[in-house]
């Protein structure tokens, strides 16, 4: 099983927005920082939120709940209540078609 | 909690007149009234002298007579006569508070009468507009006023509460909901796609066939929630700010905090079609009235829980995310309003 999925078109992102995706079972959401994209984990580490339902800015989503704050590019807790980090998902960018990289459970 | 330095809608025009109103207003006993030429005046409803509502009294022209000993006060609220002496104590008076008409409603101002500019009304011209049909409600509810805002901001209860009146289940399946947010203001907007009308647009939109529906629901502190609702035939382009050949209605709420457990609630449902008809106005304004009903049966029973176990932890959900944005600026306006009322103590030290 290829560990590489086709998740979204490069016109689905727009910068300070998030893109929830479903990765073979796995919530993520993309981003686009400063032209470059970015996948994370879409699950805050503090309790059930969705963090792509928060507020993206200068590079960070804000979880809509209880405002933990997550770098994109590294998944890195900046705020609490969450102490956890994100995990990130490479990505691979062919023509239109965006690709993240799965992870072995 | 409570914000103090807002303007809050006290009363709908046609309530106050030359009969005396009481009204408490963020736990204020406050006294309406108007003078002979017409204007409306807001002081406090206690007599200086042993309490008593002044709202019991009577008006003598443009004075105000306490029902107990007959002091009377002036529109400035200062005791002009003590029956049966000549000198009137410097201490005989009582505090006025700033007070305009605007959108069919009365408005006071309950912080420093030194920032009460006329300017910072919360904007709801749709009451009064020409282009518009409406009709202001009032509701008195025996609940917390921040119960109220969470409601206004959260949809996903429409499918619960309103089950059989304004729920629709395409409300909740087919729908992409979108918080944004500023300094002051919290924006939730909800847009449904091609979808079917629900039967009360169809009856007065006419609609043929799908349609774009949308509900942008604006929150202003402290109180304010401004719902612009409507459809337009599908892809005719209303996502992208053209709105032709539909309609739209704007759901209008304007909550004063009476206690912490009560509060005295504004709102008027207005529509911007067949806006000349009376009746269009009642049935529109009747819908949102039964649904309405609903959720104050919801506020109340939330209060009386609330009452019997003051702030409990409670559990949040995906939905809340406006609801926790609302709060959030509340309570930040409060710590700014506590910590300047306590720099200016400190400065008068």
């Amino acid at each position: 099983m290829t560990k590489w999925h086709r998740v979204a078109s490069s016109a689905d992102l727009h910068e300070g927005e998030a893109f929830p995706v479903d990765l073979a079972g796995t919530p993520i959401a993309l981003y686009r920082v400063d032209g470059k994209i970015h996948a994370i984990d879409d699950v805050c580490t503090h309790e059930y939120a969705v963090l792509s339902q928060g507020f993206v800015q200068d590079g960070t989503i804000e979880c809509p709940l209880h405002a933990a704050q997550f770098d994109i590019a590294t998944g890195e807790c900046l705020s609490g209540p969450a102490t956890q980090d994100l995990r990130t998902y490479e990505v691979r960018l062919e023509g239109d078609d965006i690709y993240v990289c799965a992870r072995e459970e | 909690m409570f914000l103090r330095n807002y303007w809050y809608v006290a009363a709908s025009d046609h309530e106050i007149g030359r009969q005396p109103l009481r009204r408490v207003i963020l736990g204020e006993p406050i006294v309406f009234f108007r003078t002979e030429d017409g204007a409306p005046v807001a002081f406090e409803d206690r007599c200086a002298h042993r309490h008593l509502p002044l709202s019991m009294g009577k008006l003598i022209g443009d004075t105000l007579q306490c029902h107990y000993h007959g002091l009377r006060y002036d529109r400035t609220g200062v005791c002009v006569r003590v029956p049966g002496q000549d000198m009137i104590p410097p201490s005989a008076r009582v505090r006025t508070y700033p007070i305009v008409q605007r959108y069919h409603w009365v408005w006071v101002w309950m912080g420093d009468p030194a920032l009460a500019d006329p300017d910072k009304i919360t904007d709801f011209h749709w009451l009064d507009d020409p282009n518009w049909g409406a009709k202001p409600q009032y509701l008195h509810v025996k609940a917390n006023w921040q119960l109220i805002v969470d409601n206004l901001l959260d949809l996903t209860h429409l499918a619960f509460v309103h089950e059989t009146t304004i729920g629709n289940s395409a409300l909740v399946e087919h729908a992409s909901v979108k918080v944004t947010r500023s300094q002051d203001n919290v924006l939730v907007t909800r847009w449904i796609i091609d979808q079917p009308a629900p039967p009360t647009f169809v009856k007065v939109g006419g609609f043929k066939g799908n349609v774009d529906r949308w509900q942008i629901i604006d929150f202003t502190p402290p109180a304010f929630l401004r719902l612009d609702v409507g459809a337009t035939p599908t892809g005719t382009g209303a996502p992208e700010g053209r709105r032709v050949g539909g309609i739209s209605m704007r759901n209008l709420n304007a909550i004063t905090p009476e206690t912490e457990s009560t509060c005295h609630y504004f709102w008027g449902q207005a529509h911007d079609f067949d806006i000349h008809n009376r009746e269009t106005t009642d049935k529109v304004t009747e819908q949102i009235r039964t649904a309405f009903l609903e959720d104050v049966a919801v506020f109340e029973a939330q209060q009386v829980n609330l009452d019997l176990i003051p702030n409990p932890p409670q559990t949040d959900i995906n939905a809340d995310t406006g609801v926790i944005q609302a709060r959030r600026i509340l309570d930040r306006l409060h710590a700014e309003e506590q910590a300047a009322a306590a720099a200016t103590r400190v400065a008068a030290e």
